[in-house]
């Protein structure tokens, strides 16, 4: 059945694409993709992917399937044009051969995605493997067939069916309350890496909203993922999330977004021989709309100079400056845009007591004009009376980045009977690092807290409703 | 401040620098890079390497075809190490600020571009240079140009396009490492490379030869030797070669010592010379302007795909690790 050829043309084949082909057009159009893609080579992974919520497989797919091809046309080629070139052809065909192993890897993972779309057994990815126009053609015509997971997307599967409109001015907060328009809100269900095919978890289930003109801290032991929370947070490194900075969804308007995101790295990446005015005229340029005019845009370096006490050696070479300097001059790049949050990676390291309080001052008065700042810092009670709210990240037993709390200094001392924020590092981090190995217990407390938080408030809000109805 | 920067806005008609204006910014700091950070010390050393070339091999360049070989392989070589150091670090040394700045809405199109730029201002100096400092040497050229009405001018681009490509190509190893110390490792090899596959000194076959029309050094040796008018030089090889043998006893005799002395005693030697040249034409050094276009088209598109190279390679600076 597999090797009929009619005038060298393999009928199974060329059947079995064309049935394939016009399944696919009916299940994209199930899925509210235009069917015509069905007929594209590497197109139809695209959209297949799309369809399985795995896009980026489905891409990946794309280029190999496409790869093959071409690969194919090439020996093709080598073979018609000349014998001498067996050995280039033959290391196409290996090249090919490569590729195929890896877009069937890929497509596993496609199908599986496909198979969770349409809430079918994983049983269909053999068949989707093997014989693909049954499944195309089954689940395209088929009305027992239907996309149930379809548009699946991190806020539907991670936020318990709150969309991103829901969180907007006017629904219910994770952490209680409403959650007002202008805040940060962080819905992260996971993020991970691949790792050798094997998906690892960095960080999980972190859920919490924070208003604007806040200070927020970020406290939590080596490796228990603050840098990686904070690029997600800034979109920088995707995670399977939603961040809504005043409403916006971060993730999908990143283009404007993220100029609206001040983010200073740990280290103070800046070019040495460069003035410190240009550094910051430079930044400014870059960060700044182009509809403020070159006399506004020095007007704000000359204010962000004079806010970080810059002035003074504004044209001397970065290079001379101080460690605490070098720090400002990094923060100044980043507040000349005036961005609405505002992520500070330490700050502080390599700053004496005096000069880390003063900048944390500082950061507290950019606070005070309605913007949200995050900062991560390894010697929090000298500045903690600064701050609003404080941030734990811990690192599970399964080696994983979860929130062990969210909420006021205040607050996090009583959840944790600790009286500094270092002990509550301490109590969080592994024995083995010299701390009391109870991060377990805590996820697992505030997880309880904040479940009987939220249910406390549904009932509320149900018997409110139930108020409402009888009067 | 202004109005715009205040929260409330709809960002999404918000309009920042686009890549022609980036350029601009960056080409600014490059700049005083060169002033600050002593960029400018290239410039010397092109000199110095110049003199020292024109030195060793100065004397029988565009004499003959020995000499016009040499004497361009060592130009070449010169053009590709002063287009190699040029831009060997100056994107690895900053890769994380690099980083910094993508994420804050830098094009990378545009910071290549400006290096792009500084590094053809740069390339054009070290050429002037080089050049300068042959012509302070004494150094003998011919006046006539082959598609320019002038020599000099020729050469200057013809050495300016090597430099240029050498430049891009080292521009993408630099866009490719993440740290100086990995770039000086990969130099040397790729150095190597170039002049081991220029297909001039080292007789390659083969798969070998093929790989020479990829090299820099090919195609600049190539515009040199032609420019230079190789084929029309006198070939002394062969003649020093016999003159080994000129005490050679055959039967009593020294057969080629006789003939040697005959031609010297009527002052034939340049004849013989030249017409030993006519038996050792090189095909690929034939003195046509085609010719030597097409080397410059070659040189320009290889620094033009190296320049796209870096482009795609910094395109994926996002994902380095911490």
């Amino acid at each position: 059945m597999f090797g009929i050829e009619i005038s060298g043309v393999n009928i199974y084949g060329s059947v079995s694409t064309a049935v394939m082909t016009v399944g696919l057009w009916k299940l994209f159009e199930k899925c509210g993709q235009k069917g015509w893609w069905a007929l594209i080579p590497g197109g139809r992974y695209l959209k297949l992917g799309e369809c399985a919520g795995r896009e980026k497989d489905g891409r990946i797919c794309m280029v190999l399937e496409l790869g093959v091809l071409l690969g194919e046309i090439l020996s093709g080629i080598l073979d018609i044009a000349s014998r001498a070139t067996e050995r280039i052809a033959l290391l196409l065909a290996l090249g090919s051969l490569v590729f195929l192993i890896i877009q069937w890897i890929q497509e596993i993972k496609v199908y599986n995605g496909l198979c969770s779309t349409f809430a079918m057994g994983k049983r269909w990815i053999f068949a989707w493997i093997l014989a693909p126009f049954i499944p195309a053609c089954l689940w395209g015509f088929g009305e027992r067939y239907k996309p149930v997971n379809l548009g699946r997307t991190a806020d539907e599967d991670h936020l318990a069916g709150t969309k991103p409109a829901e969180l907007k001015a006017g629904s219910a907060g994770a952490h209680g309350g409403e959650i007002p328009a202008e805040s940060l809100v962080i819905r992260l269900k996971e993020r991970t890496v691949n790792d050798f095919f094997k998906k690892r978890y960095l960080l999980k289930d972190i859920s919490l909203t924070i208003p604007n003109g806040s200070m927020t801290m970020l406290l939590g032991g080596s490796g228990s993922g603050k840098t990686t929370f904070v690029n997600a947070i800034t979109g920088y490194e995707k995670a399977d999330a939603v961040m809504l900075l005043n409403g916006r969804d971060i993730y999908k308007e990143y283009e404007q977004m993220k100029y609206r995101i001040g983010f200073v790295p740990q280290q103070p990446l800046l070019r040495m021989n460069d003035t410190v005015n240009r550094t910051l005229e430079d930044a400014a340029a870059l960060r700044l709309p182009t509809s403020v005019r070159p006399a506004e845009m020095k007007e704000r370096v000359r204010n962000v100079m004079d806010t970080l006490g810059l002035t003074a050696g504004q044209h001397g070479l970065v290079s001379k400056k101080s460690g605490g300097m070098k720090k400002r001059i990094s923060i100044g790049m980043e507040l000349i845009s005036d961005p609405d949050l505002f992520i500070l990676d330490e700050p502080d390291s390599g700053l004496d007591g005096v000069i880390a309080r003063e900048l944390f001052t500082r950061l507290r008065e950019v606070a005070d004009q309605g913007k949200i700042v995050i900062t991560i810092t390894h010697t929090p009670d000298r500045v903690i009376d600064l701050f609003d709210y404080v941030i734990v990240l811990a690192r599970d037993s399964g080696r994983v980045g979860r929130l062990a709390f969210f909420g006021s200094p205040a607050e996090a001392r009583s959840f944790f009977g600790k009286n500094t924020m270092e002990e509550i590092v301490m109590a969080i981090n592994r024995r083995e690092e010299g701390g009391e190995g109870r991060a377990d217990e805590f996820v697992e407390k505030y997880a309880a807290l904040r479940d009987d938080t939220e249910t406390a408030e549904k009932d509320g809000s149900a018997v409110k409703e139930a108020a409402e109805d009888e009067c | 401040m202004n109005a715009e920067l205040q929260t409330g806005v709809d960002y999404t008609r918000l309009h920042y620098r686009g890549r022609i204006s980036q350029i601009g910014i960056y080409l600014g700091k490059l700049i005083r890079m060169f002033v600050y950070q002593s960029d400018w010390k290239v410039l010397p050393m092109a000199a110095l390497i110049a003199g020292l070339v024109t030195f060793a091999v100065g004397a029988n360049l565009y004499k003959t075809q020995e000499g016009t070989l040499q004497g361009s392989f060592a130009l070449v070589c010169v053009c590709i190490w002063n287009g190699f150091f040029n831009s060997i670090q100056v994107i690895c040394r900053e890769r994380p600020i690099i980083k910094r700045e993508h994420r804050a809405g830098m094009h990378i199109t545009s910071y290549i571009a400006a290096h792009m730029i500084y590094q053809m201002i740069l390339c054009i100096l070290q050429t002037s240079i080089m050049l300068a400092v042959c012509m302070l040497m004494k150094l003998k050229l011919p006046y006539e140009g082959l598609v320019t009405p002038w020599f000099l001018t020729d050469l200057f681009i013809t050495l300016f396009l090597i430099t240029y490509s050498a430049d891009m190509l080292s521009l993408a190893i630099s866009a490719l490492v993440r740290n100086t110390t990995t770039a000086m490792t990969v130099m040397p090899f790729v150095l190597i490379f170039q002049l081991l596959f220029s297909g001039g000194l080292v007789v390659l076959t083969g798969t070998a030869l093929k790989l020479t029309d990829f090299t820099i050094a090919k195609w600049g040796l190539k515009g040199l030797c032609t420019l230079g008018n190789y084929n029309a030089r006198p070939m002394v090889a062969l003649w020093n070669t016999i003159f080994k043998f000129r005490d050679l006893e055959l039967l009593g005799y020294k057969p080629i010592g006789m003939i040697m002395d005959e031609i010297q005693n009527r002052d034939m030697l340049d004849e013989v010379l030249l017409a030993s040249g006519q038996y050792n034409q090189n095909a690929a050094y034939v003195y046509t302007a085609e010719n030597l276009t097409g080397c410059w088209i070659r040189l320009i598109g290889i620094g033009a795909l190296f320049a796209v190279i870096s482009v795609v390679l910094l395109e994926f600076v996002d994902r380095d690790r911490r």
